[in-house]
């Protein structure tokens, strides 16, 4: 400290570090001359740490594009095609670190810049047809098409995608799922080319994810043949209404429905709230919701409604219907069956959040492997060089698993894209279960995934450029939009429950959300489980099964329990809370191990199934480490401590694969870091000049 | 008999070595400078041989005669897979991509001057260097898609990284560049007229430094900033990028015509013509070749491109290759019968088969030089 005080307090001291710098350059060019190569012993190559590019040391025991081609899954070329349109335009902020082109957001920009480029990026790929038939074009193909666009965008920036998402799948979605033909025909090709811009006005102040409970109100004037859509009350105010802040025109309003005093429940209207030109409609109050942690691209806004009046039409009215004398009529008569039916479609939200978390997962972990395949520390002997962070053993297990869980997400997400894609009326259960399961364990993961990468990177992990630590902020919504994860796997918990007792009722099998090994004897852990065991996929089921099924019993007895002491089953479900929350992770674990054995199983003999089959053993041990065994008995300490071991052996084995298992992710180098490549170079002098 | 044999051949790479700058010269003036497999092999040793050598410092690379070097020679290629089998041409491009790779990742600069014609490998062989120097004699084309061949020699590494979707212009177009325009675009690195190479030359033999800021500085005292003319396609970048990032050659040519709607452009209709000249399966196996390359390092391109380049010349998928040589530099009819003849028909899993394995025995994946052991510039390190 002292020193450096005196240097910029002396002219003397800085006069000599310039003398010093000119001796230095001095030597280079002496050095790289011919006539002296003798006389100076290479100082640059012993003295300095070079940056070693990994693939010049690290080989690929297997072919990435395969790999790639299994985790992506579908559509990759056209992933690929809307990367480089990213990369390729000015607007995605292309900037040069090491010699590279790295495209991200200028997050250092203020709330309404940010706002005002992610509108912007999103003109620019509507103009290039990037959401072409996103909601006029029907079918398998057009869907999956649709998310594999919104995968790639959403490794650009988590604003785009959930800008995007709030226009194509919240209000797009609403009117394809709770409108009928005439609103479709009124609307869904004016949203797809952005005449109008749409948002969803569901939350409220008061209320998230108990929908049921909103304060909104409607009511019908039929003389005018119009909806009154009213916000009572403080608490009744829109919240967190994407897109309301600046840009959109359009909003559903989801409100209670109460025709001639009586309470129909929620249903959703359309309403305009701003015109052409931007200016907000009379009797529509919009405020903004303010920075955030976070998605600050996203314009999240605030809404009253002061007894707004929409034509008749404007209800969507798939469930439900008011006659335009003012009768309310609807098919199904149960409110309960009636609200079920009317938000089923919304799951399409759920699988798009836990589709992208599992690629923020994919974008942190290849940072922070490339990182550690190029970053050392400490030597083990003296003289010796410094050791590379992903020989450590340690850091191995820091990362390693996590590669492992990865790639058991994304063979899971594929399978609940799929899941919902083929939907039918039967699978509306099934992909409510999985997509609450799935939704909430691959966030979780995610953020679990982004804060131990963001470790291991060290300070580098701080910067805002190297992406993995800033990732965090932008994804901790995820655990609670669409439905907060707690309340998510209580609904998984229950909904297991209930196929328990619907099973014992009725005195049937199980059939369905994987339930059927509960039809099987009860599996067995041997006494001593050894390696060969333990990396053997039918044991590792076999454990997950177990704690799932024990697990099903116990919440099944404890609910009953509650409820033979005269409790309500509500009351009993929010008593046996914590059973509910490991069934729950024991259902999504099972769920997510089966997916990986199937994914492994189409693939034929040969080095990519060698190396799948080491990371679903750990994918299995990781679950099996949980502390839910011995919690519960179904381990014991010796074999608890058998599995921990097993588990540092996969990941040393693994080790050699690091590479190669994350440039299988397909994720652009630009759209990686500076860190992940010559991060040295990315940090010199020469470069803070330009 | 032998000897003069080899004798022939070494002339046809002239060395200059009086220096601590290395002058390699292109010289078959008469076929343009093509690139034979001879002189292939003969670049690669030397380079190989420079790398190693502490008194070399750097490498300059020129042709003799009115071309840099009009690329490889393709008609001998031909007549090797006419009379023997595919695997001859193989040989020849396997050759040819290790001599690219070892130029995009060398450890000493190279300086190419590209005083005249400059196409396809002979693109190879300069562009992947450090320095490029355009003059007022330079044309620059990639002309494959009109031979049933595609850009290769590393182009969809280098023509992807261009501006925009210049890249994919330049290579399904085969449209021909100028100095001016090189310079813009980045193709090259500097522009020097003629009449100042010389003086160049002597200049960075005298330099005696590897060190490319310094080479810079040399070259930038005898550059020029030229103007670009008043037609240049590089003006075009807006409707180049509107039509040439579409997702496909059919998408490209449709949303080139709708540009025609609002006015009439001579220049996008010479466009749409070329590129309906052009081998539909050429036009989609390049299109793909540098989309992918986009988003991969230099030496996954050449690998890839290695794959792509072994289907062509095995000619299982399309003989478009054979025919396009036939009509362009065997009988000259420019004539060529593509098969198949609409772009419609190329479908995606045709495609799909050249970027795949060669499902033959003794075939194998291009192996790049090992080149972790010379200190790579940073420059090379972030191509890889």
């Amino acid at each position: 400290m002292k020193e450096k005080k005196n240097e910029e307090e002396h002219p003397s001291f800085s006069m000599d570090r310039a003398f010093q710098r000119t001796k230095i350059l001095t030597n280079h060019l002496l050095q790289s001359s011919p006539s002296s190569p003798a006389q100076i012993p290479s100082l640059s190559s012993n003295a300095c740490l070079d940056y070693s590019p990994p693939e010049l040391s690290e080989g690929y025991a297997f072919d990435i594009k395969e790999m790639r081609q299994l985790l992506d899954g579908h559509h990759v070329a056209d992933r690929d095609w809307l990367f480089g349109m990213m990369m390729q335009s000015k607007l995605f902020n292309p900037r040069v670190r090491g010699g590279k082109v790295f495209v991200s957001p200028d997050y250092n920009q203020s709330m309404e810049q940010q706002r005002e480029m992610t509108w912007k990026r999103i003109v620019y790929l509507l103009e290039r047809g990037v959401f072409k038939g996103w909601l006029t074009e029907k079918g398998e193909e057009a869907e999956m098409r649709k998310f594999a666009y919104f995968e790639a965008v959403g490794l650009f920036d988590h604003s785009i995608a959930i800008k995007l998402g709030v226009h194509f799948f919240l209000w797009g979605g609403a009117i394809q799922f709770f409108g009928t033909k005439h609103h479709h025909d009124k609307w869904l090709r004016d949203t797809e080319n952005y005449l109008i811009k749409g948002c969803f006005a569901m939350t409220e102040l008061g209320h998230g994810s108990n929908v049921r409970g909103i304060e909104t109100v409607t009511t019908y004037d039929s003389n005018t043949g119009e909806f009154v859509i009213n916000t009572p009350c403080e608490s009744a105010q829109k919240y967190w209404i994407g897109g309301a802040a600046n840009h959109a025109t359009h909003t559903i309003v989801f409100s209670q429905l109460n025709i001639n005093g009586t309470n129909q429940g929620v249903h959703a209207f359309i309403a305009q709230i701003r015109d052409a030109v931007g200016n907000v409609c009379p009797n529509i109050r919009i405020a903004d919701c303010g920075h955030k942690i976070g998605l600050n691209g996203v314009d999240n806004g605030r809404i009253w409604f002061d007894n707004v009046r929409v034509p008749r039409e404007n209800l969507l009215n798939s469930v439900a219907d008011v006659s335009a004398d003012g009768k309310y009529l609807s098919s199904i008569k149960d409110p309960d069956q009636r609200f079920a039916a009317f938000l089923a479609p919304l799951t399409a939200g759920r699988v798009n959040i836990a589709v992208s978390a599992v690629y923020q997962s994919k974008v942190g972990l290849a940072i922070a492997i490339r990182y550690a395949l190029t970053r050392r520390a400490f030597s083990v002997k003296p003289n010796e060089p410094e050791v590379l962070l992903l020989d450590y053993p340690s850091h191995q297990r820091r990362l390693v698993p996590l590669l492992a869980k990865t790639y058991a997400m994304s063979f899971a997400a594929n399978y609940l894209k799929m899941l919902y894609v083929k939907r039918t009326p039967q699978s509306n259960k099934t992909i409510h279960v999985v997509s609450s399961s799935f939704k909430a364990v691959f966030t979780w993961n995610n953020m679990q995934i982004l804060q131990e990468c963001r470790e291991a990177c060290g300070g580098q992990g701080l910067k805002t450029e190297n992406r993995v630590g800033h990732l965090k902020g932008e994804h901790d919504v995820q655990s609670t939009f669409e439905g907060d994860n707690n309340i998510l796997m209580q609904q998984v918990s229950k909904a297991l429950f209930a196929e328990y007792v619907a099973a014992q009722k009725k005195n049937k099998a199980f059939k369905g959300l994987g339930l059927e090994h509960m039809n099987k004897p009860c599996p067995v852990i041997p006494s001593q489980l050894t390696s060969a065991t333990l990396r053997c996929s039918q044991f590792q089921m076999d454990a997950l099964c177990l704690r799932e099924r024990d697990l099903l019993k116990c919440f099944v007895l404890d609910v009953s329990q509650h409820q033979a002491k005269g409790e309500s089953k509500e009351h009993a479900f929010i008593m046996s809370y914590q059973l509910a929350e490991d069934l729950s992770r024991a259902f999504s674990d099972r769920a997510i191990f089966q997916k990986f054995v199937e994914a492994e199983a189409t693939l034929a003999a040969g080095s990519l199934k060698d190396v799948l089959g080491m990371l679903r053993s750990l994918y299995a041990l990781i679950c099996i480490e949980d502390v839910a065994f011995l919690r519960y008995g179904y381990l014991s300490v010796d074999n608890a401590a058998a599995v921990r071991r097993e588990i540092t052996k996969v990941c040393s084995e693994l080790r050699p694969h690091a590479l190669a298992l994350v440039s299988s992710f397909g994720i652009p180098d630009a759209f990686l870091s500076p860190v992940a490549f010559n991060w040295i170079d990315a940090n010199s002098w020469s470069s803070v000049q330009h | 008999m032998a000897s003069s044999v080899s004798s022939q051949q070494d002339h046809q790479v002239l060395v200059e070595a009086n220096s601590s700058a290395r002058i390699l010269s292109l010289n078959r003036p008469k076929q343009l400078n093509a690139l034979s497999f001879q002189m292939i092999s003969r670049l690669l040793e030397l380079f190989l041989a420079y790398e190693e050598d502490p008194n070399v410092k750097l490498v300059i690379l020129k042709g003799k005669g009115r071309a840099f070097c009009a690329g490889g020679d393709v008609a001998a290629v031909v007549r090797d897979i006419r009379g023997d089998d595919w695997r001859a041409g193989a040989k020849f491009f396997l050759k040819e991509f290790t001599l690219n790779y070892l130029m995009a990742t060398y450890s000493k600069p190279q300086v190419s001057i590209l005083n005249g014609i400059v196409m396809g490998g002979g693109a190879g062989a300069s562009v992947h260097g450090r320095f490029r120097v355009a003059t007022e004699n330079s044309v620059f084309a990639m002309p494959e898609t009109a031979l049933g061949l595609f850009p290769d020699v590393g182009a969809s590494y280098f023509l992807s990284r261009l501006p925009g979707f210049f890249g994919e212009y330049v290579g399904l177009t085969g449209s021909r560049l100028d100095g001016a325009e090189m310079l813009a675009c980045g193709l090259a690195t500097h522009f020097v007229p003629s009449a100042k190479l010389a003086m160049l030359e002597a200049a960075l033999c005298i330099v005696d430094s590897s060190d490319p800021v310094i080479i810079s500085s040399i070259v930038d005292q005898y550059c020029e900033q030229p103007s670009l003319k008043e037609q240049s396609v590089y003006k075009r970048l807006d409707v180049i990028d509107r039509c040439f990032s579409q997702k496909t050659v059919e998408e490209i040519i449709s949303a080139l015509e709708r540009e025609l709607v609002h006015k009439m452009d001579v220049w996008i209709s010479t466009t749409i013509q070329t590129l309906k000249k052009a081998s539909p399966t050429s036009l989609k196996i390049s299109l793909r070749s540098i989309r992918e390359g986009r988003l991969q390092g230099v030496g996954q391109s050449l690998v890839r491109e290695y794959r792509m380049v072994c289907h062509v010349m095995r000619g299982e998928v399309s003989k478009d290759f054979f025919e396009g040589c036939r009509a362009i530099l065997l009988d000259k009819d420019k004539n060529p019968k593509w098969e198949p003849s609409k772009l419609e028909l190329v479908t995606d899993s045709r495609v799909d088969r050249y970027f795949s394995k060669m499902n033959t025995e003794e075939w194998e994946d291009l192996k790049l030089p090992t080149r972790s052991k010379h200190k790579l510039p940073l420059y090379a390190i972030a191509k890889l």
